[in-house]
């Protein structure tokens, strides 16, 4: 993929024809942050990182917003608040309005065989249904093949915060070239084994086989996103947290 | 103006003619008030105290103290009447001492009770200080556990409680000083005391509230002064309870 | 209003493991302070105390003003807590939260009712001026731990506190400018310090056998939480306590509480010669040229 990471952009900024992408057939698409005034005027409305992808024609900006906001399609990792008969409760962030997953969202749940979760259980959902002024709707099986895709309850571990931008950049394709995260890179290459799920919301979860492991490995994430490590000193945190067990 | 209590080293005998580790009078009733889901009366020398449980019933709505979601939420409202002391003074609403009481037995018995049992519910304790003379919290929590039990709500054990302190004020370090249990009014003016609630006869400490300067090496005496008390009010609580309990299985004799 | 988040049973099951296997979260050890970090401001009399991410900003002030009728050689102090939306969305402006309520009284105990500071010191003319000293505590972020953060931040700030000097003479008082003369500390009696601890059962259920016991010190707002009770103890260094205050929660034995009390004789006396040393590295950087010990005009206070 040519994503290209040019330039920092304020909001109100007027953006030269330089900097977006263009392509001789696909029309432009603007991503998060931009704003078209006609007739061909592209502003950001937020600060940030303009990323622009030269072969799908789209431009964006990337930036680390505090609070999540649901977006259709968004993987996140939800809490069950308390079921209904027809929904669970869940919420995504604190101070945010719950949102809700049908019991029957689950690959294989029917009326009568459907997961039985309790208040407080973790789920790795997708954000199916978001709109500006309904709550958002989750669901844990992909509704065209039925399958979960790896989405359903999560089970043991530990649940870290993070930034959502963070979040994102976990989530890229390639985060070690795309994203600059080689911490994980790094623990595996040790041959450490762990499981870890990454929610849109900033949640990171991780699970394996030993507490210590686990620790290590939230901690080296949450450092790496805290303190803006870059690739090599990143290396070196992952190597120093391994000592430890 | 600082009392006298210097005599107290000639014949170890305290104002009120009490020895050291000697309770003051301590009686109760439970039931005294008929329309509560559960009541009860307790005096601990002259300090007096009405306590009124009602609930576990549905909960109230927003509030700061309404519990977990799966569990029964405790509310605890004190009314201090304006004859209680020897000024005769109103006490508004927001009195941080009279809250902090609120909350401390809030959450002593929001531990004590099975409050599991009891999802979306709230139990409220309302409790009248008719008569203040010393030991209010320790009386407030004796009261609590007896009108809690007139309701009927299970709970793990007692909480019994009530205070010690120590002869000794903190400036003189003098190594004769003794501890002594269950302080009136005049003695918490003049001495530093804690209020120490125990979980039934055992040493585990619910509640422990001291507000007084004390050197450190102090306290370890007036804690085990503490806590041997309320193993003594524990027995005469449960007393009560039993008295109660045999008149009521009399009574359903055919 | 959408609340916040309860910690999710994943994140219980895993804080109970760890404390088992006797692992903190943030990798402390049990009784071990996050990062104390202390500094004061251009003003005298404003210091701000960051613990970890805990951060609280103090303001001492003072003016003169007509004693309280009934105790007319005793000057006034007030501590004041604020808890706004700042330090977390949970506080709302004007609706006092237990929080609320529990820092402002564990701090009035510890530090005024326990006479930290002379109040009769603060009286200029008996029964018609004295000095009112007024401490606003003002928390600007939460993590936990509010009441030790917020007593290190008083106890701080007013031993760094220089009120303006004043000369009596007859019925007439003179409070002399910053400039005019060099103004003159606080007299204080002693610097108590809180000390929280926090609980954990590991017993679990309810009605099981008492279980083993963890005790924390420090906690940060994750495990205050979780946690299944507290005890604060306020004490100087000099041994002596001025407060303790284990409102309620899971009962513990009498003997761990005695523990408590000596491990937090010890650290108030840890972060006592930390406040001191960082007082003695301000007092230095403030006297250019070594004047202040000429320009000083009150006579040393054994203490």
């Amino acid at each position: 993929m040519a994503v290209s990471m040019e330039r920092f952009v304020l909001p109100g900024e007027s953006l030269d024809a330089e900097y977006l992408p263009s392509h001789p057939t696909l029309p432009l698409k603007l991503g998060p942050g931009l704003r078209h005034i006609p007739p061909n005027t592209i502003t950001p409305t937020v600060a940030g990182q303009l990323c622009s992808d030269k072969r799908k024609n789209a431009v964006w900006v990337e930036f680390n917003g505090g609070r999540y906001i649901p977006t259709v399609g968004d993987l996140v990792i939800a809490t069950i608040n308390r079921p209904s008969p027809e929904f669970y409760y869940a919420s995504l962030s604190d101070y945010a309005p719950q949102a809700t997953l049908p019991n029957l969202s689950f690959e294989g749940a029917s009326r009568k065989t459907r997961p039985q979760l309790q208040p407080g259980a973790l789920v790795y959902a997708r954000v199916s249904l978001a709109n500006k002024h309904m709550d958002p709707e989750l669901e844990c099986v992909s509704s065209s093949t039925g399958k979960s895709d790896g989405l359903g309850p999560l089970n043991g571990g530990m649940l870290f915060t993070i930034s959502l931008g963070m979040a994102r950049r976990l989530m890229l394709p390639r985060p070690a070239e795309q994203g600059r995260v080689v911490v994980l890179d790094e623990f595996g290459a040790a041959g450490v084994s762990f499981e870890i799920a990454v929610g849109r919301n900033g949640k990171l979860w991780v699970d394996s086989t030993s507490l210590k492991t686990t620790l290590a490995i939230g901690k080296a994430i949450q450092e790496t996103d805290l303190k803006g490590l870059n690739p090599e000193e990143q290396k070196k945190l992952a190597r120093k947290s391994m000592k430890d067990f | 103006m600082p009392l006298d209590t210097s005599s107290y080293s000639l014949a170890l005998l305290r104002l009120d003619g009490r020895r050291w580790n000697e309770l003051r009078r301590l009686t109760a009733q439970i039931s005294t008030q008929a329309s509560a889901d559960g009541s009860s009366y307790l005096e601990m020398g002259n300090t007096k105290v009405i306590c009124t449980v009602s609930g576990p019933s549905e909960q109230k709505a927003a509030g700061s103290d309404r519990g977990e979601r799966d569990k029964a939420g405790v509310r605890v409202e004190i009314s201090v009447a304006g004859f209680s002391g020897v000024e005769r003074k109103r006490r508004g609403r927001n009195d941080k001492r009279i809250n902090e009481m609120a909350t401390t037995i809030s959450s002593a018995f929001q531990t004590n009770l099975f409050t599991n049992l009891f999802p979306h519910s709230t139990i409220t304790l309302s409790l009248h200080l008719l008569s203040s003379d010393g030991s209010v919290l320790a009386a407030l929590l004796n009261a609590s556990t007896l009108a809690l039990i007139d309701a009927g709500i299970p709970m793990k054990d007692y909480i019994c409680a009530c205070t010690a302190g120590s002869t000794s004020s903190y400036s003189s370090n003098d190594e004769s000083a003794d501890p002594l249990l269950d302080l009136n009014a005049q003695e918490e003016l003049e001495l530093p005391f804690l209020t120490v609630a125990t979980l039934g006869g055992s040493d585990s400490v619910s509640v422990l509230v001291m507000e007084t300067k004390v050197q450190v090496g102090r306290l370890e005496g007036m804690l085990a002064v503490g806590v041997d008390g309320c193993k003594q009010v524990r027995e005469v609580l449960d007393e009560v309870v039993r008295e109660r309990g045999s008149r009521i299985l009399e009574g359903t004799k055919l | 209003m959408p609340r916040e988040t309860a910690p999710s049973l994943n994140e219980k099951l895993f804080f109970q493991k760890a404390l088992e296997e006797n692992l903190r979260i943030d990798g402390r050890a049990f009784d071990q302070f996050r990062a104390l970090e202390l500094e004061f401001g251009d003003e005298y009399g404003v210091a701000d105390v960051r613990l970890g991410k805990t951060r609280i900003h103090t303001h001492i002030s003072a003016q003169v003003t007509a004693p309280l009728p009934e105790k007319p050689f005793d000057g006034l102090f007030t501590l004041t807590t604020e808890l706004s939306p700042m330090a977390s969305p949970a506080f709302e402006v004007s609706r006092p939260t237990p929080t609320e309520l529990l820092l402002s009284r564990l701090l009035e105990k510890t530090i005024r009712r326990s006479q930290a500071l002379d109040t009769e010191s603060l009286c200029l003319l008996a029964g018609q001026k004295v000095w009112a000293v007024r401490a606003d505590v003002h928390v600007l972020s939460h993590d936990g731990n509010l009441v030790d953060a917020a007593s290190i931040a008083v106890i701080a700030a007013l031993q760094h506190f220089r009120r303006p000097d004043v000369s009596v003479e007859g019925e007439s008082v003179v409070v002399f400018g910053l400039e005019e003369r060099e103004p003159v500390p606080l007299s204080m009696l002693h610097f108590p310090l809180c000390v929280t601890f926090s609980f954990y059962d590991l017993g679990g259920g309810a009605g099981e056998e008492e279980g083993e016991m963890r005790v924390l010190i420090d906690a940060t707002s994750s495990e205050e939480m979780l946690r299944d009770g507290g005890c604060t103890v306020g004490m100087n260094r000099h041994g002596e306590v001025c407060q303790i205050a284990k409102l309620g929660g899971v009962p513990v034995d009498a003997v761990v509480l005695l523990n408590c009390i000596a491990v937090a004789g010890q650290k108030v006396r840890e972060i006592s010669d930390f406040v001191k040393g960082r007082l003695e590295s301000d007092r230095k950087k403030r006297d250019k040229g070594g004047w202040m010990e000429e320009l000083r005009a009150e006579n040393d206070r054994v203490s």
